[in-house]
């Protein structure tokens, strides 16, 4: 007899439903960089997709996370959907292409989400669009008047 | 003409908004494995550069490696590659012809001199003192040699600039060679494939504009983070290897219920690149997960590798003992398995046979 025999294994099957354990994994990580934003201001990210999830570890994560308040659409060559979950600061981040296929999943865990800010050198152009607006708007009250 | 406007400037100009680059770098960044906090690094570093300026040379080539990555259905997140660069000579695409064309590649190669990128596709024949593929009467030979001497980086795309690819194929009547055969003293990074998969392409790109440097690369030249797996140690129908399921002709029950492809020829285990994961058209498929089983077109000498549809060695036949007792282990028989089958693919190479109609059926 083999004294290897003696050693339990167990055989992942990776069949849906069984929970892998990555889920609590993330969640430890998500834990660790919400406790990083809150002593020292910085943002963190995990990228879903650079991980070996199986089938069901999204939705366990989702299920664990929960849904917040937010629930933001961006339109920017395809829908990016901005939602924070029941844990505050921490969002989750799907960006789609104009097909409307996922090319990038996200955990977010800052105060508000990169691209949901606006960036100064926009709204710098904005000034300027919204002063040329207001212009118009002044030159067309002049002509009626 | 030089074009002095940053990317900023230009996607500005396009009327595309900073968020959408911001996903187009956060897309990227994912895709090469970077740190997800590089995708803002990425997008800032590149709004403020110049536009880079790329040169792209064909030689003896089918033009599947362009079509590859100018096909699509829709403006692409990929498709804003080409407002990153300023791509100052491409047979396919530019508008100039003749003389004038000529005198655009000159010009960009004066005006970026130990700055450009050099993107070729198509291999380089030496035969006939390469009088098989000419352009404006200079050999291919002659045209990369001049044009890679000022150039920060090469980029050979597809197996042909690769490896030699189909023109290099027994008997190779042009003495067709690769890029990395002539030059010796620059940068290059093969992206092999045939074509190669469009994102990896823009992807290197990408990498190269923000980092400055090329990503880490594997043995034969290619970016680690797309090549570092083979198709079988990635591919959805592994399962079904481990379980001894296979489809033994193209419409069999096997077949028509997605089992592995092995039995019909499948060159997966001896194939390092990123269809299995990265896939085509957009993440929609590939070879495999379409019924058809992997070519192997990503390495060297693939097309005198034997058959497409003869099957690679069997771990019961061609593999150690060590190695059949780790069946449980996917992975080791992969690795097993692709030993053998290399050594099997090298003595296909010298004994090449045409593929007929019976290898089909």
């Amino acid at each position: 007899m083999n004294g290897l025999d003696a050693i339990g294994i167990r055989i992942e099957t990776g069949a849906p439903g069984e929970d892998s354990g990555y889920a609590l994994a993330i969640l430890r990580e998500i834990e660790s960089l919400l406790g990083e934003l809150i002593t020292s201001g910085r943002a963190g990210r995990i990228d879903l997709r650079s991980l070996p999830l199986l089938p069901g570890d999204e939705a366990r994560l989702a299920a664990a996370l929960g849904e917040g308040e937010v629930d933001a659409d961006i339109q920017a060559m395809g829908t990016t959907r901005v939602r924070e979950t029941a844990v505050p600061g921490v969002w989750w981040v799907t960006h789609a292409n104009a097909d409307g296929q996922t090319v990038a999943e996200l955990i977010e865990i800052a105060l508000v989400p990169e691209i949901l800010k606006t960036h100064p050198e926009d709204a710098r152009a904005g000034l300027n669009t919204l002063q040329e607006r207001i212009a118009d708007l002044i030159r067309g009250g002049d002509t009626n008047g | 003409m030089a074009d002095d406007r940053t990317l900023g400037e230009a996607l500005a100009q396009r009327g595309i908004s900073r968020r959408s680059f911001l996903k187009f770098c956060a897309t990227m960044t994912s895709l090469l494995a970077l740190p997800p906090g590089m995708a803002e690094v990425m997008a800032e570093t590149l709004a403020r550069t110049r536009r880079q300026s790329v040169i792209w040379l064909s030689f003896q080539e089918c033009t599947g490696c362009t079509e590859s990555l100018t096909r699509s259905h829709s403006p692409t997140l990929e498709g804003l590659m080409f407002e990153a660069i300023s791509l100052d000579y491409h047979h396919t695409l530019q508008a100039a012809a003749g003389t004038a064309a000529e005198a655009a590649r000159e010009q960009a190669m004066k005006d970026n001199y130990g700055k450009y990128i050099v993107i070729v596709d198509g291999s380089i024949p030496l035969n006939a003192g390469g009088a098989y593929s000419t352009i404006a009467g200079r050999t291919n030979l002659d045209m990369l040699k001049e044009t890679a001497a000022g150039a920060a980086a090469i980029v050979s795309v597809g197996t042909c600039a690769a490896f030699g690819g189909l023109p290099h194929a027994n008997p190779n009547p042009t003495g067709a060679v690769a890029v990395s055969d002539i030059i010796k003293d620059k940068p290059i990074v093969n992206v092999s494939g045939c074509p190669p998969i469009p994102v990896v392409i823009t992807g290197v790109v990408a990498y190269f504009l923000t980092l400055g440097t090329l990503p880490e690369l594997d043995s034969l030249g290619r970016p680690k983070v797309f090549f570092g797996d083979s198709i079988h140690d990635r591919c959805y129908r592994r399962p079904f290897y481990d379980q001894g399921k296979f489809a033994k002709t193209f419409d069999d029950e096997g077949a028509r219920n997605g089992w592995c492809l092995y039995e019909l020829g499948c060159k997966g285990p001896v194939t390092h690149n990123a269809c299995a994961t990265t896939k085509w058209n957009g993440g929609v498929s590939f070879p495999i997960e379409s019924g058809h089983p992997c070519l192997g077109c990503s390495e060297p000498n693939f097309w005198d590798a034997g058959s497409f549809y003869q099957s690679l060695p069997t771990p019961t036949t061609s593999v150690k003992g060590a190695a059949v007792a780790a069946v449980v282990a996917g992975a080791a028989v992969g690795a097993a398995v692709g030993a053998a089958s290399r050594r099997r693919k090298s003595k296909a190479a010298k004994a090449r046979t045409p593929v007929t109609v019976d290898d089909l059926k």
